[in-house]
């Protein structure tokens, strides 16, 4: 009865964060197709290795069809030196880094993604449980805004999404909303900063530490002192 | 057995504002059931947020005395610590939940105090039980009625221990079945396990024969006065509306039904709202009566139809169905879009859709007659609660829409600004022939000034009071 979060499939949510960022982050730097397209593929394999749907991943493989053709073209169309490989480079960093985002957001719940990174990376509980509780408010969050809107239209004022009035408002209701839930969640005994009992197991063998650094190290070797093309 | 004290206690939001309470002394008896009333806006949520130790950490200042459980002084426990002796449940249920399900929740209440999972489990299965709630564990706590979510709210107080229970106007959001259950479990628990209750309510029907003390907040002495539960009243007749034969208008509705996840709201309703004329819709918290009124505004799904002078309403862009369809908002807040009141006025006098009616010298005189005169140049926000419902009225009443909805435009409303109120919305339907409907829990002072009755229960809407044209 304890354990409430889906039971996890795969790596964990925070070995995965772990690689995201870790190969993420050197990506930014590095200038070889090659890489680009070995991180996008190998991504490309666990999520199917994990039997995510297929329909989702190719929807949005393809929504980022136009943004790497944007990025391939700009670099083809004004690049002045080593046209090519700057077009391509660019073109299949945005799948790469997309790939990297979706090994974690497509296979990893919110609740356990966060509770993760609480155990693991000492991720602070009050945001862990802020998080969560304006996350389950998402909806309600959509119904205020149509309201919003509809305030302004019936003094014959439409609020644009780039008018500061509406922020104005969405802010007023926020701070409302915010305060209410933490008051309850006070009021329920959550105390910043002070230990709580941890319901949720979210073992992290050792080997997956390693698993991720040595990811990293071999991808910085190969950006940084092999640089293929 | 846990001892609540409150000893001379001072109390202010802000260290240079009047104070809430001067002086204030007060013990609840231990395992009895005590109800607070007053006013909206006179300190009921206040002393309750007192007593659970959230202020002052959430605002105000102790200026002296304190509030102790057990001799030891409240503020200076660790949340953790403090809910094993008091718990709260709150106005809006459905705010009060940090986590998706009914099982999540319990779970998360009780990690907090550092238990077992054993412990836990035990304690989740124990409250379940006993609130006839197990059906619910692992239900979404977003798809439960007001009503559910209030008692899952009292399942975490109960399995947190707490032997003092507040409740800051528990009934907002729940319907009479609904209401009728939380206060038999409450009851039950003060028996019971002999828990001390305190429940704050501005509207007394249905307490009498049930609580043992009952206090009234008096905002003036800025203090609590004891009155004896005896002058409770018992459940009275509601004064009726006379009803008038009703005219015809431009909005009208035809097999409209209205649901919340898969709970029916409303069935098969038919209506065509009477221009010149104003009405009433009634039915118990939670019966849908502010969900048909988000449907009316296009705010929410629906099935069946509604139509404007005979177009159904979907042709319409949201842009000119707002110029038709009005409403005043429960929530005052929402309706302000200007800093300013007199900005809001303004606002309104600019997009009015009667400019000829409301020249600047009637707006002027309805502003004095409604008492704002002398507010106009603060910021809308910041007014009085009261005040606020004012301007929202009298905004809303200057843009002039055919069809206005009004949800709760009487709270905190004193008798001279209600009479005020009404005699102007009256005038002014008339005057510009709009259908105006408004909800108000309030009937004293009201209903003669109301030409209809609609009346929401059971998933049917009834005309009780007019004759249908």
């Amino acid at each position: 009865m304890t354990q409430t979060a889906d039971t996890p499939r795969g790596l964990n949510a925070a070995t995965l964060t772990l690689i995201m960022i870790g190969i993420g982050f050197p990506l930014t730097f590095a200038q070889s197709v090659w890489l680009n397209t070995i991180v996008a593929g190998l991504g490309l394999l666990y999520l199917i290795a994990l039997r995510v749907s297929w329909r989702k991943v190719s929807l949005i493989l393809l929504i980022a069809l136009p943004l790497a053709f944007g990025s391939w073209i700009s670099f083809w169309f004004f690049g002045t030196v080593d046209r090519w490989h700057l077009a391509w480079m660019y073109g299949s960093r945005v799948y790469a880094y997309l790939l990297l985002g979706m090994i974690v957001t497509m296979t990893v719940s919110t609740q356990r993604w966060l509770v993760s990174l609480h155990l693991h990376f000492h991720l602070p509980n009050a945001f862990v449980f802020g998080l969560l509780g304006a996350l389950n408010m998402a909806d309600r969050v959509r119904h205020e805004f149509r309201r919003i809107q509809y305030s302004a239209l019936m003094r014959g004022e439409n609020l644009r999404l780039w008018n500061p009035l509406l922020y104005l408002r969405i802010v007023l209701v926020s701070l409302n909303w915010s305060n209410d839930l933490a008051e309850a969640m006070t009021s329920q005994g959550f105390t910043e900063n002070a230990p709580r009992t941890e319901l949720i197991a979210d073992p992290m063998p050792a080997w997956q530490w390693g698993l991720a650094g040595g990811l990293i190290v071999i991808y910085c070797a190969a950006a940084f002192g092999l640089r293929p093309w | 057995m846990d001892h609540f004290a409150v000893t001379n206690l001072t109390f202010a939001y802000a260290e240079d504002a009047p104070p809430i309470f001067q002086e204030l002394t007060f013990a609840p008896e231990p395992g009895t059931f005590n109800l607070l009333t007053g006013p909206s806006g006179s300190g009921k949520s206040t002393l309750l947020k007192l007593l659970a130790g959230l202020y002052p950490q959430y605002g105000g200042v102790i200026q002296s005395g304190q509030v102790t459980v057990n001799d030891t002084e409240i503020s200076t426990l660790q949340p953790f610590q403090r809910a094993a002796h008091v718990a709260m449940l709150f106005q809006n249920p459905s705010r009060q939940f940090a986590m998706r399900t009914v099982l999540e929740q319990l779970q998360f209440a009780l990690a907090n105090l550092q238990l077992s999972p054993p412990e836990i489990d035990r304690r989740i299965q124990t409250v379940l039980t006993d609130l006839h709630l197990t059906q619910f564990t692992h239900r979404a706590l977003e798809t439960l009625s007001g009503g559910e979510q209030q008692r899952v709210a009292l399942a975490s107080v109960l399995a947190l221990g707490s032997s003092l229970i507040l409740l800051d106007e528990p009934f907002a959001n729940v319907d009479a079945a609904g209401r009728t259950q939380l206060l038999a479990d409450l009851k039950t628990l003060q028996r019971t396990q002999h828990k001390t209750i305190i429940l704050a309510d501005h509207d007394l029907s249905g307490y009498a024969g049930l609580v043992d003390q009952l206090y009234h907040v008096d905002g003036t002495q800025r203090t609590l006065l004891q009155e004896s539960p005896a002058a409770l009243p018992a459940t009275t007749p509601a004064t009726p509306v006379q009803g008038q034969p009703l005219t015809t208008g431009p909005l009208a509705w035809h097999d409209l039904s209205l649901t919340v996840g898969d709970r029916p709201l409303i069935t098969a309703a038919q209506f065509t709202l009477p221009a010149s004329q104003l009405g009433l819709l009634s039915g118990d918290n939670g019966a849908g009566k502010s969900t048909l009124f988000a449907a009316l505004t296009r705010q929410r799904r629906y099935a069946g139809d509604i139509r404007y002078q005979d177009r159904p309403a979907k042709q319409y862009k949201l842009k000119q169905w707002a110029l038709q369809v009005a409403e005043v908002y429960q929530n005052s807040p929402d309706q302000f879009i200007r800093i300013q009141a007199s900005d809001e006025l303004a606002l309104s006098a600019q997009h009015s859709l009667h400019p000829t009616y409301w020249t600047a010298e009637r707006i002027a005189q309805a502003a004095a007659r409604l008492n704002l005169a002398a507010v106009l140049d603060h910021v809308s926000y910041a007014l009085s609660g009261g005040q606020q419902k004012k301007l929202q009225v009298l905004s809303m009443l200057i843009m002039g829409q055919p069809v206005l909805l009004l949800d709760e435009p009487f709270a905190g409303l004193d008798q001279a600004s209600l009479q005020a109120v009404l005699t102007l919305l009256q005038q002014t339907i008339h005057d510009l022939q709009l259908s105006a409907l408004v909800v108000s829990h309030q009937r004293q002072g009201v209903v003669s000034f109301m030409d209809y009755e609609l009346h929401l229960a059971d998933q049917q809407l009834q005309l009780i009071a007019g004759e249908a044209a």
